[in-house]
């Protein structure tokens, strides 16, 4: 205890709440690692997966934590190759809330594939045509821009203090931020369509294979990652009790997300029409009446996607009424990312849920679907990596500058 | 600075601190981000519009396979009687876990009311879906149309099992324990278990058709290099050979019997044939 070179009197003092937060991450990260234990001791028969099923709640965390990951691109290509220079104090934080969505995915991903041992063969075996593998390689060069991106805020540390060199090595790699913000751009932009894309050209899955998957996917993480972004800074600040980000640029990433939202909709509008009124085929009709006679699917829809996921958050981020007060702007935030998330799960899972129609004159409605209810330990894997995602969080509020000096109140 | 006060002055208006050029700057990357991601994924710079499936499959573009054999199989749906023995044949020599089998045997009903049997292993798709989506070229179509499995490059990310149209494909959830209860009344395991973590699928018996070949048998012909489902099927409801030799019985069946194959629409060209039952599916 009593060691005698570091006289910082504050160094002990926990209050409760810091105490009670610090537990709960704690416990969620031990969880998530008991789990992921088993899972590497014994394998994926610990999950409720199943050959019929094979994709669930891992999959539809990775793809979730991915667009919610995408404020870090538009807000990186806005500012620096869209010059609204105006919004360049929120650009770290949303590197800083990119990487963090990004690495969650990589962690689930690694968890869910059969060989974690072999998380590597895409990049040694390529199969171009595949576009999982180019996701892969995306993600890979994207995490590296990442990190790139944030090496600043990591050499401004009190560490660096002593290795002088490092920094200003760091700060000349950051004089590439419009180079690495449009190679950011372009990759995210393929990557992010892709992951829709992954379902959009399955050709025997009836609501799956259309062209619109990969545009919804972009358009919702576009809409949605910028504002996690500012929904994080305003919690942030709550809890500092320091301003993080001046409002009013945040108040411009929240109109700019509820008019992306906005296009969301409109563009799922057209996509339900075409679905399952205007162009529905045999095959896409029989597959909803199943959905909604043996699954969720129905309020998972309506619910989850457009009340909770669109309709709220637009109204939130658009109406003066409510986009003056920081607190509706988080909980629009906050509704946006839930949405997100049904909609990921609503993709993944329903789309598998329907049987596949391959034998001539066999009755689908026989064969009822097998319904998939993630268990105890795919949650506690989830549990822990949310845990990971808040403790990144909490340790980058403490010790990182993630706030420029000039918006807040230096030493 | 100057917001923070909100509720006081709740008539005062509202200040758009979003000037033009803001908006249109949004704007243009909302549209332009559309427009980028609609060029990348499915328009013109798509890495999937034309995909060169020639060159992954060993197929040339409009013709057949590459090397001297196409491997294929004609199933007779109008005489199959169920008796699942193709099932077990190929869950003994393949070693497959007898509760997740490669082959599947399902009792249908005609248009007309009359039961058949529909069965199918692996239909061996020469545009085989599973194999475009694989990240890792662990499965692949070789040049006499074999679709096979390589357990030791498989990653385990189960995409093709979801890309599949059939559901012919099978994962390894766990490490394989269980006695096989198929072994040896119905035949003994000729090929190793397979690690846990992998895909698994049918293969046509590849072992038994290299083999045979190699020692100067024809497969489809002799039986020691013919499948085990083929080979056991008390009522010869499935035929297998060389779809590329006109002399070949699978070649003749093709040409003098009615057949069909799954799902034609999706262009996937299985290697499997189906004679339908005399009175329709």
């Amino acid at each position: 205890m009593a060691t005698s070179t570091a006289p910082i009197p504050r160094r002990l003092s926990i209050s409760p709440r810091t105490g009670g937060w610090l537990g709960f991450l704690g416990l969620a990260l031990l969880a998530g690692l008991t789990a992921a234990i088993l899972v590497f001791a014994r394998g994926l028969i610990l999950t409720n997966l199943s050959n019929g099923v094979p994709w669930g709640l891992w999959i539809t965390i990775d793809l979730s934590a991915i667009a919610l990951g995408a404020g870090a691109f538009t807000l990186s290509a806005v500012v620096y190759l869209f010059g609204l220079k105006r919004l360049q104090p929120i650009v770290r934080l949303a590197v800083f809330v990119g990487f963090i969505g990004y690495t969650t995915a990589l962690l689930t991903l690694v968890m869910d594939i059969g060989r974690p041992d072999r998380f590597w063969h895409p990049w040694v075996y390529w199969n171009i045509h595949s576009v999982l593998w180019e996701i892969t390689w995306c993600i890979t060069i994207y995490l590296a821009i990442l990190i790139v991106e944030f090496l600043p805020v990591i050499v401004e540390t009190k560490f660096f203090d002593r290795y002088p060199k490092f920094r200003t090595l760091a700060h000349r790699i950051h004089g590439a931020a419009p180079v690495l913000a449009v190679l950011g751009l372009l990759i995210s932009l393929l990557h992010q369509s892709s992951l829709g894309a992954t379902y959009g050209i399955l050709r025997s899955r009836p609501i799956w294979f259309k062209p619109s998957m990969p545009i919804m996917f972009i358009i919702s993480a576009v809409a949605v990652g910028p504002a996690v972004t500012m929904g994080v800074a305003f919690v942030i600040e709550w809890i500092r009790r320091k301003a993080t980000v001046p409002h009013d640029i945040l108040r411009l990433i929240a109109r700019a997300s509820g008019l992306a939202l906005l296009l969301y909709a409109y563009i799922k509008f057209w996509d339900l029409a075409a679905v399952t009124y205007y162009g529905r085929t045999p095959g896409s009709d029989q597959a909803f009446s199943i959905l909604s006679s043996f699954t969720p699917y129905g309020f998972g829809f309506w619910v989850g996607e457009i009340v909770i996921g669109i309709l709220l958050p637009v109204l939130f981020f658009l109406v003066p009424r409510f986009n003056k007060r920081p607190g509706y702007l988080v909980l629009g935030a906050f509704l946006g990312m839930v949405g997100v998330i049904f909609n990921r799960w609503n993709v993944t899972v329903s789309g598998l849920v329907v049987p596949l129609d391959y034998a001539p004159g066999v009755d689908l409605t026989a064969v009822l679907p097998k319904p998939y209810i993630p268990n105890l330990t795919e949650w506690a894997v989830g549990l822990g990596v949310l845990g990971y995602a808040l403790t990144m969080l909490t340790l980058g509020v403490r010790f990182l500058p993630l706030f420029r000096p000039s918006d807040e109140t230096r030493h | 600075m100057s917001q923070q006060t909100p509720g006081k002055k709740r008539k005062q208006k509202v200040k758009l601190d979003l000037t033009r050029r803001d908006f249109l700057t949004l704007a243009a990357t909302a549209a332009g981000s559309a427009v980028a991601a609609q060029a990348l994924t499915t328009g013109p710079l798509s890495p999937f519009s034309g995909l060169k499936q020639a060159q992954l499959t060993g197929e040339e573009i409009g013709g057949h396979t590459t090397g001297r054999h196409q491997w294929g199989m004609v199933v007779n749906l109008d005489t199959c009687i169920g008796c699942e023995y193709c099932q077990r044949a190929c869950s003994a020599t393949n070693d497959v876990a007898p509760d997740v089998p490669w082959n599947i045997v399902e009792e249908q009903q005609s248009a007309s009311g009359r039961r058949y049997f529909f069965t199918r292993p692996c239909l061996h798709c020469q545009h085989a879906p599973c194999v475009e989506v694989c990240p890792v070229q662990a499965t692949f179509v070789r040049d006499d149309g074999v679709v096979v499995m390589d357990y030791d490059r498989c990653i385990g990310c189960r995409y093709c099992m979801v890309a599949c149209p059939y559901d012919a494909r099978r994962f390894n959830w766990g490490k394989r324990e269980d006695v096989n209860a198929f072994v040896p009344t119905w035949g003994i395991a000729e090929v190793e278990r397979r690690p846990r973590g992998v895909v698994e699928k049918c293969t046509f018996c590849i072992h038994r058709i290299d083999a045979g070949l190699a020692n100067g048998l024809v497969p489809g012909v002799d039986p020691e290099a013919t499948p085990a489902c083929v080979n056991i099927c008390p009522v010869e409801a499935r035929v297998f050979g060389d779809l590329k030799d006109p002399e070949s019985r699978v070649a003749k069946l093709i040409e003098n019997s009615p057949t069909f194959r799954l799902r034609e629409e999706l262009g996937t060209r299985p290697s499997v044939y189906y004679i339908p039952p005399k009175e329709g599916v």
